[in-house]
């Protein structure tokens, strides 16, 4: 069987971290995380993949290039316009003769979550599980083992049963969601949507890895749980005086200095330069290329490529993205917030701050719980930030 | 360059030998053939393309054979002059990369002997030559043979009554690839790569016979050398396109992670002198041909402006011929492949003046690496388009490395410098991605340069030798004439070239030169050219006095020479698109140079 993975989506609620990189590029331990979906997928066999890419397709095809170095087969669709789920399979159809597996992207999964559509499916089928959200999602209704109904981000709760966007098509499926798509239907589920009453339909519970990131401070706790690694792997060089506990690991060309203290799950990339005396605390990952000058505490944070720390700053329930650099003296503590999306208001319980690509922000800047920084801002020195600072906002 | 492939083993060699040779076809080719040993010797060769001639073959059976693209040095690119030559009875096929420099001596002779010629190459003599050595035995023959020859040399052979291939190597790389059961000999290891990663090295004055189940070489005295297999750890992955449309935007691409790599352990190599440990030097000299010339002249830049060290330049193809001064600098030798005919004549020379020599190579083990006291590694890797683009970026950071232990040994360059300039360059994978990024800001310029006929690149100090690299990049891919100068030498002659038909891509960075850049800009502007104006991108003064308008990350001014380059790399490759030109393999250029 073959596998489809759809990620053309730019991920537009997760600004500024999509400014340059599609959805699916976002890293999280280190690995963006459509990696983990095509290791999930080649864990269980599933080795001809196909990536349907659209909205900065480069980034994908620069890191996967034909799949050898990840043990798969992988040829590129290109859907030109992001046009929805269904016009995004359609575009891939060319390269599918049987049936086919169909998986999101831009979803953690683990190989368990594969292997449980695999394994229990009668095709059609899709992989559903519970969410606390439904409203953002296909919830599905079930009876017995087959999809009674489905609809699309319900606006009054049906239940919370949805869809993980995973299915297992065969061709008669595939042909009718081509229909659908001339027919205008944007999504997967909008063309089942009609189609449920008259085909049998399964519906697959999961019991393995099934994570989402709609808003950038889910980037956080995508992280935390993608830092499920065992063991110390430690390849780059750590001074003596340096504490390493717990489940570590360190690239290659990194040096760990004296008097810094980490605690696991923590990654650190390659050719970083952290300390001395920097604290690192668990579920945080730290990227290529990294500078972390001393006195400086990390705790639950995503700190991407090429970022530089000054020292004595303070960083808890953070994402910084490529580039971004702060001077000495930087301080977001995490805290409960109120953080603002596409108009849309959310009471979050504990969030520090999201610093978009390639920011510079200055010495001794203190920001509120919440505060999202977007990319290529300018903050001067001694300021106090809070809310929403919209992409290459200057602030002095 | 040339390119030879060679099989000797159980399955039909036709396949074999054409799709190893098409692994090679990145080099550059004008002609290619193909010789079968089956009923006799069997020789198939024509002008163009491996697919046309693959279409023009009959069905030939024999599991032993040679191949050969080339590219012409001796004699025009023509179905007589391709290789494989067949000597006068048929019962040998030779291909040869290399140039034999007395082929005319040993032609006349061989004529005068009753040897009748079909083409004008130098290569033709060696297979009349092995006819005329030959007395029953292939390799004896030939080691007769090369006996009488002056000149540099990769040769494989295959006859008419043997399943052994003999091989011999002289200034020209040649590496035999076991399998099982089977064996292969190449000029380049990507050819091998389909069938093994089991690779022995052939050295210089080696022959080789090759046979399905056995391989043996020998040194210019006749006895066996024993040598093991190396692996080779990148596979044929690494040399594919991967999705993309070009190599060349594949390689643009990987520019981030090539830096990464080439600075992974070399940063703190800087203080702990892991390379350059002795510093005694007293002066430096860079030598280097093409895109690596340019990348040795931005080093001098940066070697003398931190560690004050007087540094010259020469190109490869001069040097070995210029003469030896009284002291002897520390000679710097850059070259991607590490098989540049030029520049390893060059280090034999700075060798026999006694100089210490120090290598820049992206290709590990490649010939280069065995005739310098010292070797710099860029690990690129491996980099297919003709055009060099990922592997200039890591040339400049090894230089600059190497200036900055320069540096920092002798006393000129503080911590606290010293402590910024690393900054800088761990910075600057991301530096590079950015500008990667925002390659739709070129558009416009894309646009302006692909309407031209002739383009001025214009630089100071530092980014004058980066603007000769872009004026370079398209030129070799989007045939436009582009030329590089420095800004301050235009009213010495180009203006009076510039109008508003001639766009003029200028550099001004925030540098001592700065004020001085923008005058010149103000000058060409005069003139009405179009002005494409590279800077920071917060530089509102350039903004508003050019056309079209690049930023770049604000790096140091010693390190902008890299973001810089990226992007004249993506607006040489654009415009080449735009023009629909060929552009992973533009037309008489060769990836690595190895004839002289």
């Amino acid at each position: 069987m073959k596998a489809v993975v759809l990620a053309a989506g730019e991920g537009t609620r997760l600004r500024p971290f999509t400014v340059s990189r599609p959805k699916v590029m976002i890293p999280v331990g280190n690995k963006p995380i459509l990696e983990y979906v095509v290791g999930a997928l080649v864990a269980n066999g599933l080795r001809d993949i196909v990536l349907v890419v659209g909205y900065r397709k480069e980034r994908i095809m620069s890191h996967f290039q034909d799949g050898k170095k990840f043990g798969a087969r992988i040829a590129y669709a290109i859907q030109e316009k992001q046009l929805g789920t269904a016009h995004a399979l359609s575009v891939a159809s060319q390269f599918i003769d049987g049936d086919c597996m169909v998986v999101a992207g831009d979803n953690l999964i683990d190989g368990r979550t594969v292997a449980d559509l695999l394994q229990n499916c009668r095709v059609p089928a899709v992989l559903v599980t519970e969410s606390e959200i439904p409203s953002k999602y296909g919830v599905v209704q079930v009876e017995g083992e087959r999809v009674s109904s489905l609809v699309e981000k319900p606006e009054r709760r049906i239940g919370n049963v949805i869809s993980t966007g995973m299915y297992c098509l065969n061709q008669e499926l595939l042909r009718k969601i081509e229909e659908g798509v001339a027919a205008g239907l944007p999504g997967i589920t909008h063309v089942l949507q009609a189609l449920v009453s008259r085909i049998h339909v399964s519906a697959v519970q999961t019991t393995g890895k099934w994570i989402d990131a709609i808003y950038p401070w889910d980037i956080i706790g995508v992280n935390a749980a993608a830092l499920s690694f065992q063991g110390q792997d430690i390849s780059g060089t750590v001074e003596s005086g340096a504490t390493i506990k717990g489940h570590v690991s360190i690239g290659s060309g990194t040096r760990i200095r004296s008097g810094s203290y980490i605690e696991g799950p923590v990654v650190v990339g390659e050719g970083c330069d952290i300390g001395p005396n920097v604290t690192i605390l668990p579920s945080t990952s730290i990227g290529n290329g990294v500078q972390i000058e001393p006195y400086t505490y990390i705790s639950n944070s995503v700190i991407m490529n090429n970022v530089h720390i000054g020292s004595h700053s303070h960083l808890s329930h953070s994402v910084l993205d490529d580039g971004a650099r702060a001077a000495t003296g930087l301080m977001s503590p995490s805290g409960p917030a109120y953080a603002k999306v596409d108009e849309e208001f959310f009471k979050l319980e504990n969030v520090g701050l999201l610093v978009g690509e390639d920011s510079v922000i200055g010495a001794g800047v203190v920001t509120a719980p919440g505060t999202i920084v977007g990319a290529g801002c300018r903050i001067g020195n001694g300021v106090r930030v809070a809310g929403n600072l919209e992409n290459k906002s200057v602030v002095v | 360059m040339c390119g030879i492939v060679g099989y000797t083993g159980s399955r039909q060699a036709v396949d074999i030998l054409l799709d190893a040779l098409k692994r090679l076809e990145y080099r550059g080719y004008d002609s290619a053939g193909i010789a079968v040993c089956g009923k006799g010797v069997q020789i198939f060769k024509d002008k163009g393309e491996i697919s046309s001639l693959e279409k023009s073959l009959p069905r030939i059976h024999g599991t032993v054979g040679i191949s050969h693209t080339r590219w012409a040095t001796c004699g025009k690119p023509s179905k007589e002059n391709a290789h494989p030559f067949a000597d006068c009875t048929g019962r040998f096929a030779l291909v040869h990369n290399g140039i034999i420099e007395n082929h005319r001596q040993l032609r006349q002779k061989l004529e005068s002997e009753g040897h009748r010629f079909t083409s004008e190459t130098d290569t033709e003599v060696l297979v009349h030559l092995l006819e005329a050595n030959f007395n029953g035995d292939v390799h004896s023959a030939l080691r007769e043979s090369l006996k009488e020859v002056k000149g540099t040399y990769a040769i494989a052979v295959a006859s008419s009554d043997s399943n052994e291939i003999v091989a011999a190597r002289m200034e020209n790389p040649l590496v035999i690839g076991l399998g099982v059961g089977e064996n292969l000999v190449a000029s380049d290891v990507p050819a091998l790569l389909n069938y093994t990663n089991k690779i022995l090295h052939v050295m210089d004055g080696e022959t080789a016979v090759i046979s399905p189940d056995s391989v043996a070489i020998y040194d210019e005295s006749g006895a066996e050398v024993k040598r093991n297999p190396s692996t080779v750890t990148w596979t044929i992955e690494d040399a594919e396109k991967g999705g993309f449309e070009h190599f060349m935007l594949k390689e643009i691409l990987e520019g981030p992670s090539s830096i990464h790599n080439s600075l992974l352990g070399s940063l703190d190599g800087v203080e702990e002198g892991e390379f350059l440990q002795d510093v005694g030097f007293k002066s430096v000299k860079i030598v280097a041909c093409g895109s690596s010339f340019h990348a040795a002249m931005i080093g001098k830049y940066v070697i003398e402006n931190l560690s004050h060290i007087p540094t010259t330049l020469e190109l490869a193809s001069e040097y070995r011929y210029s003469h030896g001064t009284k002291e002897s600098p520390l000679v710097i030798l850059v070259t991607q492949s590490g098989e540049t005919a030029d520049t390893l004549a060059a280090a034999r020379e700075a060798r026999r003046r006694g100089c210490r020599t120090l290598a820049i190579t992206n290709v590990v083990g490649s010939t280069i690496t065995r005739e310098v006291d010292e070797v710099f590694y860029t690990r690129a890797g491996p980099e297919i388009g003709v055009a060099a683009t990922k592997t200039f970026l890591t040339q400049l950071v090894a230089l600059s490395l190497l200036a900055m232990r320069m540096g920092f040994a002798r006393r000129q360059l503080d911590h606290e410098r010293l402590r910024i300039l690393k900054a800088e360059l761990r910075s600057m994978p991301r530096y590079v991605e950015a500008v990667i990024d925002g390659a739709q800001q070129i558009e416009g310029s894309v646009e302006m340069l692909a309407g031209a006929r002739d383009a001025f690149f214009i630089g100071r100090n530092i980014n004058f030798p980066t603007m000769l690299e872009g004026a370079l990049k398209l030129k070799e891919i989007s045939y436009i004439h582009a030329e590089g100068y420095a800004a301050g030498e235009l009213k010495h002659g180009p203006l009076a070239l510039l109008d508003s038909r001639t766009p003029v891509v200028a550099a001004c960075i925030k540098d001592h030169t700065y004020d001085k850049m923008l005058s010149n800009v103000s000058e060409v502007a005069a003139r009405d050219s179009p002005v494409i104006g590279i800077g920071y991108e917060d530089d509102m003064d350039l903004r508003s006095i050019v056309d079209r308008f690049i930023g770049i990350p604000k790096v140091d001014p010693i390190f902008s020479p890299i973001p810089i380059t990226v992007v004249l790399q993506l607006l040489a490759y654009h415009t080449a698109k735009r023009k629909g030109c060929s552009i992973d393999k533009p037309r008489n250029l060769a990836k690595s140079v190895t004839v002289e």
